[in-house]
């Protein structure tokens, strides 16, 4: 079997009913709901390869902890998302969806 | 096409499913989301819930931008339920586009809509395309020209003559402007010839009916 090669980090999409959001809408409409998933180790800074060694050698002892690189995360959302709940009413809810991925 | 049911299924929501087409196009879903946002959204400015004026120029926008193919089906769904049918009828946001305080005269409603050139060449339009051919009175003019019928009722939509269906049946829905024939004094048979282009078309029933069923010859029901 093949190691798996982690994928960059980049947007993905998953259809969703606005129900399983668990925002508390009751509504059975579905939405393309755009995420940001993997690995961010192509963009990692001297700072982060350098934090690294510097946490193992110097701050295990003083049990601090440093953020071990860079995260996949939105950096921007899309407009507002319309929909109407199970009960005739309209709703709008803002930055559900991923616009645009970045590492941050 | 042909979204209608199978006979089975009783969770069947073909307008649940007009609105899952729309939502997984990334244009639909923005246009749909704008027009919403913009007819839920209160009005600051005056006492009212919303602005009606800036409600149907969004509807407009939408209609205009959005492929009938995903518009057609919001609004057109085939339903065999009351919980589609009221989706249905909720798709122009209707509290805020359709809905007023008071009912005008069907004729007065006319008159407002004449002195305004987009909403007087709709209606024309609406007239001609959707008219009824007697002596059958059956079907739509031009060979059948259901679509030309259906384009014309959609264009209506964000206008002073906007029309919507009046409830949430599902086996006997009928469409109407916002207004009534009350107190039409001795115009009363005008408004009410008027007024039965909305509420008694059959060339109008059965473009709806051909389009949610997907066949192009329904007989009149």
């Amino acid at each position: 079997k093949r190691a798996q090669v982690p994928k960059p980090c980049s947007l993905r999409k998953l259809e969703v009913t606005v129900r399983e959001l668990k925002l508390g809408y009751e509504s059975d409409e579905t939405v393309l709901l755009r995420y940001c998933s993997g690995e961010c180790t192509a963009y990692r800074h001297n700072y982060d390869i350098a934090m690294a060694h510097v946490m193992r050698t110097r701050f295990r002892k003083k049990g601090r902890k440093v953020s071990n690189g860079p995260c996949c995360r939105p950096t921007a959302f899309e407009k507002g998302f319309s929909f109407l709940d199970n009960n005739s009413r309209y709703h709008t809810i803002q930055n559900i969806s991923a616009k645009h991925s970045t590492v941050s | 096409k042909g979204f209608h049911c199978p006979d089975a299924e009783r969770n069947c929501n073909p307008c649940l499913d007009a609105a899952k087409a729309c939502n997984l196009n990334n244009s639909c879903k923005k246009q749909r989301s704008a027009y919403i946002a913009t007819c839920s959204r209160e009005d600051p400015n005056k006492g009212e819930s919303c602005s009606k004026k800036r409600c149907h120029k969004a509807l407009r926008m939408f209609l205009d931008r959005v492929p009938s193919e995903f518009s057609n089906r919001l609004l057109f769904c085939p339903c065999q339920t009351e919980g589609c049918a009221e989706r249905r009828r909720q798709t122009i946001v209707p509290d805020c586009s359709y809905k007023d305080k008071d009912k005008p005269n069907c004729l007065e409603l006319r008159r407002v809509c004449r002195q305004d050139s987009l909403c007087r060449s709709r209606l024309a339009d609406y007239m001609v395309n959707c008219c009824m051919t007697p002596p059958t009175a059956s079907t739509c003019p031009n060979q059948d020209n259901h679509q030309a019928c259906l384009a014309s009722y959609t264009r209506l939509i964000g206008t002073d003559m906007t029309p919507n269906y009046v409830d949430s049946s599902f086996s006997n829905w009928t469409i109407s402007p916002w207004c009534t024939c009350k107190g039409s004094g001795n115009q009363e048979e005008e408004c009410m010839n008027f007024l039965r282009y909305f509420t008694d078309n059959t060339c109008l029933r059965n473009a709806i009916q051909a389009f949610g069923y997907g066949i192009d010859n329904v007989q009149s029901k």
